[in-house]
């Protein structure tokens, strides 16, 4: 029963990763694997513990935190001002398409080191990197959204006597709201990534610096453990953001 | 409401040639003619939705007197039932608790107290029908226009709803155009039908009323004595015009 109900899945799972992670430990310890490149789980546990111990990870959390919630906001409204503008003004949609699909195209990370040579090492660099990366995701989902919005709510707003900011307020700041909300995980995992990749290029703090830190190092125990921390941390924020949109569109 | 001589286009092909229409107040008009005739283009002309190419609209009532139902429910989904129906009366200034109160009491009766908190998506599709027919009579409508608004729905609750429909328009003694493929339907619950021609270029080709008496239970009316030669006039009508057309397009290949 508990190898095949499904209520016991996360179980299973856990036994699974229960073991993984033993074997792993195992094959260190007896030295099947070579600690300078896979360091045993309780070296990484260790590693991870410190940076919460000695209390030196939360500047650089807070770094990372703030680069890439600044830049999530600051994408997401550029992204709607821009896709809904472009989408309504097709003079604008004329200039703004060729950019966002030349930005679209490009992998946009690339552009670290430039804004790094244009704004510093401080944060404003990691910021302008997580806000490139989500602005263009969201433009392309408002603009390509509002284009497609469904005609006959359009029509059914008219015909009930509403205008134009009637069609706006009821139809299309919904639709915008709820694509948005839709592509809200793909954001946030955007901005930790120009978060990160712009510390890792050059920053003083941030989990980005910290793994180029221990990149310059070897440090493989800390390069795993914040890895790990990432990992856990984007996990949360998914969470959140699934709460969020779940809420919000308690209607589908 | 008076039509006269439309003619709509799409794309510089006539889909309908000068179309003339009446309808009286108070009384029960069907559009019914095959698909591609031109129905839905004259009621969306009716209304506004579609720019004629020549002839004349006078709905007899202003703009915000005409409601429209549509064959989609087209209701907001983000919206529940009772503020979809409130939507039209928050546009004409009514208060928000006014409009709330509103909307309760058309929801209670169309049949669905106790669903005002339900989103579309949680309603049948006859339940998200008789919101939408809420949602228009809600504006207290002068001259009501439906577009095949039950087409999409099953035998039984289709029944249901035509019967609620026709009692609603005949207490409030709305004017209603009504386009539907459904002969039966059109001559239970009309005073007048108009039939169309194939498109393009369709016309109205004639008019029948109907002599069944008022008020009307349209499952009731199909067993009245003029009921069925009725619709045998307007089958062998319609079939002639389908026939013609399959000729037309035979002689053209």
């Amino acid at each position: 029963m508990i190898l095949t109900d499904p209520r016991f899945a996360p179980l299973r799972q856990l036994t699974a990763f229960g073991i993984l992670l033993l074997i792993w430990e195992a094959a260190g310890r007896y030295d099947l694997v070579n600690p300078l490149f896979v360091p045993s789980p309780s070296r990484i546990g260790s590693a991870l513990w410190e940076l919460f111990a000695d209390g030196r990870i939360w500047p650089h959390l807070d770094a990372t935190f703030t680069a890439a919630l600044v830049g999530l906001a600051l994408g997401i409204l550029v992204g709607i001002a821009l896709g809904v503008l472009a989408a309504l003004i097709p003079p604008v949609a004329e200039l703004l398409e060729p950019v966002m699909t030349l930005l679209n195209a490009i992998p946009r990370v690339v552009l670290a080191p430039l804004f790094v040579i244009w704004l510093g090492i401080e944060l404003a660099s990691k910021v302008a990197l997580a806000f490139i990366l989500v602005a263009v995701v969201i433009f392309f989902t408002v603009y390509g959204g509002i284009r497609q919005v469904d005609r006959r709510l359009v029509e059914r707003i008219v015909t009930l006597g509403g205008g134009r900011w009637e069609l706006v307020r009821h139809v299309y700041l919904p639709s915008v709201a709820a694509w948005v909300l839709g592509n809200l995980k793909v954001a946030v995992g955007f901005a930790f990534t120009g978060a990160c990749v712009g510390e890792f290029v050059g920053a003083s703090r941030g989990l980005g610096y910290l793994l180029s830190f221990a990149q310059s190092t070897y440090n493989s125990a800390l390069m795993f453990a914040l890895i790990f921390l990432i990992m856990v941390v984007v996990l949360l924020i998914f969470a959140a953001a699934g709460r969020l949109e779940r809420f919000l569109l308690r209607w589908q | 409401m008076r039509v006269r001589d439309l003619s709509i286009s799409y794309g510089g092909e006539p889909v309908l040639e000068g179309a003339s229409v009446e309808v009286a107040q108070g009384q029960f008009v069907s559009l019914v003619g095959p698909s591609g005739s031109g129905k839905s283009s004259l009621l969306r002309a009716v209304i506004g939705l579609q720019r004629p190419l020549a002839g004349t609209v006078d709905p007899g009532v202003k703009p915000a007197e005409i409601g429209m139902l549509f064959q989609d429910d087209a209701l907001l989904p983000w919206k529940t039932a009772r503020d979809n129906v409130a939507l039209g009366l928050d546009f004409r200034g009514c208060s928000r608790k006014s409009a709330l109160v509103q909307a309760d009491y058309w929801l209670d009766r169309v049949g669905l107290y106790g669903f005002e908190n339900r989103y579309p998506r949680h309603l049948s599709g006859g339940q998200r029908k008789r919101v939408a027919l809420a949602q228009v009579l809600a504006l207290m409508p002068k001259l009501l226009l439906m577009d095949e608004p039950f087409a999409s729905l099953d035998a039984i609750v289709r029944a249901r709803i035509i019967r609620d429909v026709a009692s609603l328009v005949e207490e409030e003694g709305i004017s209603v155009l009504l386009v539907t493929h459904d002969l039966e339907e059109a001559i239970s619950l009309s005073d007048c039908v108009y039939l169309l021609s194939q498109g393009p270029r369709a016309r109205i080709t004639q008019q029948y009323k109907v002599p069944i008496p008022r008020p009307r239970d349209p499952v009731k009316a199909r067993t009245h004595p003029a009921f069925a030669p009725l619709y045998e006039k307007l089958w062998s009508d319609l079939s002639h015009e389908v026939a013609l057309d399959q000729q037309r397009a035979e002689a053209a290949e």
